[in-house]
């Protein structure tokens, strides 16, 4: 299944929010969709789930226009929230239920993710009885209960500690693997670099980068190595003799070295592995981190 | 149509597993019960405790028991009008006094006498009380009383004999009434259980149209909107809503009213000649139909709106202030019913006005239907107007209720609305 966004246009009044948004994610992959508070993900992810119509612009399935009867979605909001004063399994079913279970399977669907999440021994608990992790695990089940073909997740590793964030990083490589469309939205670009394959990053309502993320930082220039030595000094006054080649201390106390140009990276690193005591030295390739400030900034 | 079913099955289930709901209902229900076996209850103490502090059973009370009423008149007519006076406020200790007014004032003013009466003549008196003008009748009573005295004197000077014109003054009419209208019965009767059912239909529509607004203000405030509106249309969740809460409404009046129902079925025979008691449960069927059909057409019409508004607010505490508009709508309503009611003018214009005005139709025509004669033109246009206005205003609403859930923040003012509904 391929999902493609093709030139969508949106404005509120007169704020024009998306202008000619385009990029496409496969089912079996992880797409992160990037940007800046404000810069259009929520609205196209709206847009991408049937809440209002774009302006202009289409959204592909498999190269034809999405037909929303035959397509599923799951949706972890950013702004969290479900029934507070309600009993958990009666919840979960009733969003099973709208998105068109029937009650049977629906009762079945969130008795597993209850099991799956370790979460059953609240089942007919209140949820505002439970702590902000326990309920973001029960939202999370109003996402897969009803097993959506296009899986959307919001910022869904913001509040959970380490325990439970691997928990949910176990859950989410699940549904990858089972060949469902996972689409990220994240500031935590560590998870995005994590799961996902392909990026799009939006800025004024415009994707100003799109794409695999591996190709995406293949296509920076190779110049930049790492290199972890006891000898960090020496290697440090060695390399200055040498002029035009930059180094630095990164905050682990490795020496990130760039060179003029990534030809020079060969005879540089042999030099270095000869002349010193090394522990490591590779080529670096900018972080997502990076790649983000440079282009949504 | 199954999110319809789903959305209406999830919100029935929370009216009614919620323990204020059933709290409220149940409390009624007993209350009312209380009310109608109380007859019975009290008759089944008495017989098991006696009645040893009754009034004795020929029915004499010690005058020194009664409130006092001083009576000052001139010698030559003391007599008369003491025994007449004594014979017609017989709730009083009726004494006669020479005192003067200061005297008489200062006995009412330390409590030692009720009332008094000074005599100038046969034709003039002077009251003393300290009861308020307004709630007092004793004046009346004495007027008539030396008005039906001066009358027979006048007539025994003619030469009538005393008993004659007793009889002349006492003749009695016979009178009958027969009041024309839909429902019959007589206008007290008519206007008793007329008040129940308008202050029924006030309350119900908007307790419930409240609540659907609070329930949508809930939803929104607790950010569950955020997912309802990616796994539901806007207009099942507002249908969905709103007739959960009429078929809730329609449930709690059933409860209450059936218990009535029950209840004074079971003691009919205890509550005898109670015209007021009798007068509420002897209401036409004809006329629970029609308070069935603009209840519910009625309700749709307020629920629809209050919908709408929950939908504009971000907090359940701004609803109140948003609300107010529609609330208001509907008390307009409720005072021109009422003021109707009380002044007997049911059918005054502003009354047929608003009995096409589908925000105060439901009570405006039931109140006419129930008291007045309407022909059936003018109740099928009523119905059809509320009927249409159902359709254009859920419509409407959910139109709101689809562009106000997304927005945060303050609450978009009506112009925004219109506008933002005109670019949709």
């Amino acid at each position: 299944m391929e999902l493609e966004f093709k030139d969508i246009k949106k404005s509120f009044g007169e704020k024009l929010v998306l202008d000619g948004v385009s990029f496409s994610a496969a089912s079996g992959r992880a797409f992160g969709l990037l940007g800046r508070n404000g810069a259009g993900k929520t609205t196209s992810i709206r847009i991408l789930m049937n809440v209002f119509p774009a302006d202009g612009g289409m959204i592909l399935l498999d190269g034809k226009q999405i037909d929303y009867k035959s397509v599923s979605f799951g949706y972890l909001p950013e702004e969290r929230g479900l029934y507070p004063k309600k009993k958990i399994s009666d919840q979960l079913v009733y969003f099973a239920q709208l998105h068109g279970m029937c009650r049977t399977d629906a009762v079945r669907a969130v008795d597993y993710w209850l099991g799956r999440l370790g979460m059953t021994e609240y089942k007919t608990k209140r949820l505002d009885t439970l702590s902000k992790g326990n309920q973001q695990k029960i939202q999370l089940i109003t996402a897969l209960a009803h097993d959506p073909d296009i899986v959307i997740l919001d910022e869904p590793f913001s509040g959970l500690d380490p325990v439970n964030a691997r928990l949910l990083k176990d859950v989410v490589l699940e549904v990858i693997e089972r060949g469902k469309l996972v689409l990220f939205s994240s500031h935590q670009m560590n998870y995005i670099e994590e799961f996902c394959d392909s990026i799009a990053i939006l800025h004024g309502g415009r994707v100003v980068l799109a794409g695999e993320l591996r190709e995406i930082k293949h296509s920076y220039p190779r110049n930049r190595l790492t290199v972890r030595s006891r000898d960090a000094e020496r290697i440090r006054a060695d390399l200055r003799l040498s002029g035009d080649i930059a180094v630095d201390t990164d905050e682990s106390g490795a020496l990130t070295v760039t060179l003029p140009s990534p030809e020079l990276k060969g005879s540089v690193m042999a030099r270095l592995t000869e002349t010193y005591d090394i522990d490591g030295i590779y080529v670096t390739e900018p972080s997502l981190g990076d790649i983000f400030v440079e282009y949504a900034s | 149509m199954k999110r319809f079913r789903t959305i209406l099955g999830f919100e029935l289930r929370g009216y009614f597993a919620n323990k204020v709901f059933i709290g409220v209902t149940v409390a009624l229900a007993v209350i009312i019960a209380a009310v109608l076996f109380f007859p019975r209850v009290a008759g089944f103490v008495t017989d098991l405790f006696g009645s040893e502090d009754e009034t004795p059973d020929d029915g004499t009370v010690d005058p020194g028991d009664l409130p006092v009423m001083l009576i000052s008149a001139p010698d030559e007519i003391k007599d008369t009008f003491l025994g007449a006076f004594s014979s017609a406020f017989a709730d009083y200790n009726v004494t006669p006094t020479d005192a003067d007014a200061k005297k008489i004032e200062s006995a009412i003013s330390d409590g030692n006498a009720e009332c008094a009466f000074v005599l100038a003549s046969p034709t003039s008196f002077t009251y003393y009380s300290a009861t308020e003008p307004l709630f007092d009748d004793n004046p009346y009573m004495a007027e008539e009383l030396m008005r039906s005295l001066y009358i027979t004197g006048t007539m025994v000077g003619a030469g009538i004999s005393p008993e004659d014109a007793a009889q002349v003054l006492s003749v009695p009419i016979e009178q009958n009434t027969v009041t024309v209208g839909a429902s019959g019965g007589d206008y007290f009767s008519n206007l008793i259980y007329t008040y129940i059912m308008v202050y029924a239909l006030y309350i119900v529509i908007l307790l419930y149209g409240q609540m659907v607004a609070s329930s949508v203000a809930t939803e929104k405030s607790s950010r569950a909107m955020e997912l309802l509106v990616t796994s539901a249309d806007p207009v099942s969740m507002m249908f969905g809503k709103v007739f959960a809460a009429c078929i809730a409404g329609l449930s709690q009046i059933a409860a209450i009213f059936g218990t009535a129902l029950v209840c004074f079925a079971i003691n009919e025979d205890q509550w005898g000649n109670n015209m007021i008691v009798r007068s509420i449960f002897d209401m036409p069927l004809s006329l629970l139909l029609y308070m069935l059909l603009f209840f519910l057409l009625g309700f749709l019409v307020f629920a629809f709106m209050f919908g709408a508004i929950g939908s504009t607010v971000s907090k359940l505490e701004e609803l109140n202030t948003v609300s107010t508009p529609v609330v208001m709508l509907f008390v307009v309503g409720l005072i021109v019913v009422v003021i109707a009611m009380s002044t007997g003018d049911i059918d005054s214009p502003l009354m047929r006005v608003c009995s096409y005005i589908p925000f105060t139709s439901p009570m405006a025509m039931f109140t006419r239907i129930a008291m007045s004669t309407v022909p059936s033109w003018e109740i099928a246009v009523s119905v059809a107007i509320l009927a249409v206005s159902v359709f254009v205003i859920g419509y409407i609403s959910a139109k709101i209720y689809r562009m106000g859930v997304l927005l945060y923040g303050t609450p978009p003012k009506p112009s925004a609305i219109i506008k933002a509904l005109r670019n949709q």
